[in-house]
């Protein structure tokens, strides 16, 4: 027994130090290595999904990781993640940055460290076609959202009286919906779209014009891996002002109609 | 040096407590609902595959076959999302208001689980002498009857230790019930860790509730093993 507690506590101890040792500069290791490890979304277009001819990730987020790893001279490695799983991934060292549809809020910002905000967007609802005009409409009701995503938090606190009900992720919130298991979808307007544009039967729904949150996406990286934060924001600041950053948004949101309200500055 | 710094304040009291508690309490209510009823069908099926009219055994081992050797995330989706299509709308209707997302897990966990407990009395069933069946329907007892009196008593009672093992599972696969918005604990300690990033405080938490959860499980069957079915553990 005592031997038992032993091991543990040094495999305890073991990934302590390891994880210590992560916090570095990931810069000058990615420049090294010559991979940048980064993690997204594989089923949210149009920001990170599986394109059906190429069969390889692509989208908004990775457009503008791949410019980043152009600056800097290294590879991208793209690899899924979840809403829920992204941070620990990113704390463990197993991803680098996350490029992943990610909000930046206060909780988040004092465990890592984000980028200026890349993208701007509300969060609004997926219904069926007539079913709902206002908020009004949806209190009481049973809404679907993925799990560990700011939009759950957000729901519960504009509908406290709604069943937020929380799936793996959008696909299966869109089918439930689809079935009436939930009377509205939650997330942010720019992922509803595509979730919309991939749906069998697009005819039978909408999003109705109201928002219950802002939604500002910013790149994420370790906490205190201030030159690699600085590179990438330096970088997106040129993105924007070389026109790169409104040619991306173009080629991903044109053709929804999506118009780009927002520019890429420096955070105050 | 230490990145991550440990609070266990955060969850042995306040709004994050009671997300764990009443997640635990879910996990109780799927794994006590699925336990019990898997365990009654699981003997329906074993008596079934054991039965002489073939097109019954038959079935039954196609039953078998077909929920042993598929994953157990896949008949959850399957109960969730694919029921939809063969139930009438009416009934469709009825589970969305009052939420299917409960009794579709617990129907799927149950006709996982009484799969295996099947196959395991079964098992039980085999170890005893056939001469005890054929003694039994020289007396004049039914096929039915010789199974219920002097069968299944002693079968049963090999088929503990296996049986404790399936019920351990069923404790321990409810958390995949996650998957479909079934709020138990693995769900609050998720829920917990997205909210407050304390994902090894609120895992540590679910890992000692499914352990102590498991020891309960096995003393209640060692204890009905011993004193009520005088079954004395080998030496």
């Amino acid at each position: 027994m005592k031997k038992l507690v032993t091991l543990f506590m040094v495999m305890a101890l073991t990934t302590i130090t390891a994880k210590a040792a992560l916090a570095g500069d990931t810069l000058a290791e990615a420049k090294k290595k010559g991979v940048l490890v980064v993690g997204c979304k594989d089923s949210l277009p149009p920001f990170g999904y599986i394109d059906e001819k190429t069969r390889q990730i692509v989208g908004y987020d990775i457009d503008f990781v791949n410019a980043i790893a152009k600056k800097m001279g290294v590879k991208v490695e793209l690899k899924p993640v979840t809403s829920a799983s992204r941070m620990p991934q990113l704390q463990e060292g197993h991803i680098d940055i996350i490029a992943a549809t990610m909000t930046k809020n206060a909780e988040r910002a004092k465990v890592i460290d984000f980028s200026h905000t890349y993208f701007f967007t509300g969060q609004k609802f997926i219904t069926k076609k007539g079913s709902v005009k206002s908020l009004k409409d949806l209190e009481g009701k049973r809404i679907g959202t993925a799990k560990g995503s700011t939009s759950e938090q957000n729901v519960k606190k504009a509908l406290p009286t709604a069943t937020v009900l929380s799936f793996d992720d959008y696909p299966q919130a869109l089918l439930a919906l689809e079935q009436g298991k939930v009377q509205a979808v939650t997330t942010d307007e720019s992922i509803l779209i595509g979730i919309l544009d991939k749906a069998p039967d697009k005819s039978k729904f909408e999003i109705p014009n109201f928002q219950i949150s802002d939604e500002p996406y910013g790149l994420g990286m370790r906490k205190g891996d201030t030159n690699l934060v600085n590179f990438v924001n330096k970088t997106i600041l040129e993105m924007e002002k070389s026109g790169e950053a409104a040619k991306i948004f173009d080629k991903w949101f044109g053709k929804y109609h999506l118009h780009r309200s927002f520019k890429i500055t420096a955070d105050k | 040096m230490l990145t991550y710094r440990f609070d266990w304040s955060i969850i042995t009291s306040g709004q994050y407590f009671d997300w764990l508690v009443s997640g635990l309490f879910t996990t109780l209510k799927l794994s006590a609902v699925s336990i019990v009823f898997a365990f009654l069908l699981g003997l329906l099926i074993a008596v079934m595959r054991m039965a002489h009219s073939k097109p019954v055994r038959w079935f039954a081992l196609a039953y078998l076959e077909f929920f042993r050797n598929t994953p157990l995330l896949v008949q959850i989706f399957f109960w969730y999302f694919g029921s939809y299509k063969i139930l009438p709308t009416v009934i469709n209707d009825w589970l969305n208001k009052t939420g299917f997302e409960f009794a579709a897990a617990a129907i799927a966990l149950t006709i996982y689980t009484s799969a295996f407990i099947a196959e395991d009395i079964r098992s039980g069933v085999l170890s005893i002498p056939k001469e005890q069946m054929e003694a039994a329907r020289s007396a004049g007892f039914s096929y039915l009857r010789s199974m219920q009196y002097i069968i299944l008593p002693q079968a049963i009672r090999i088929t503990i230790p296996p049986l404790v093992n399936q019920f351990l599972n069923v404790a321990k696969n409810s958390s995949l019930a996650m998957t479909i918005g079934v709020m138990e604990m693995t769900y609050q300690a998720r829920q917990v860790e997205s909210y407050t990033f304390k994902g090894f405080e609120a895992f540590t938490a679910a890992t000692v509730v499914y352990l102590a959860l498991s020891i309960v499980i096995t003393s209640l069957v060692n204890l009905y093993n011993e004193k009520v079915l005088n079954v004395h553990k080998a030496a």
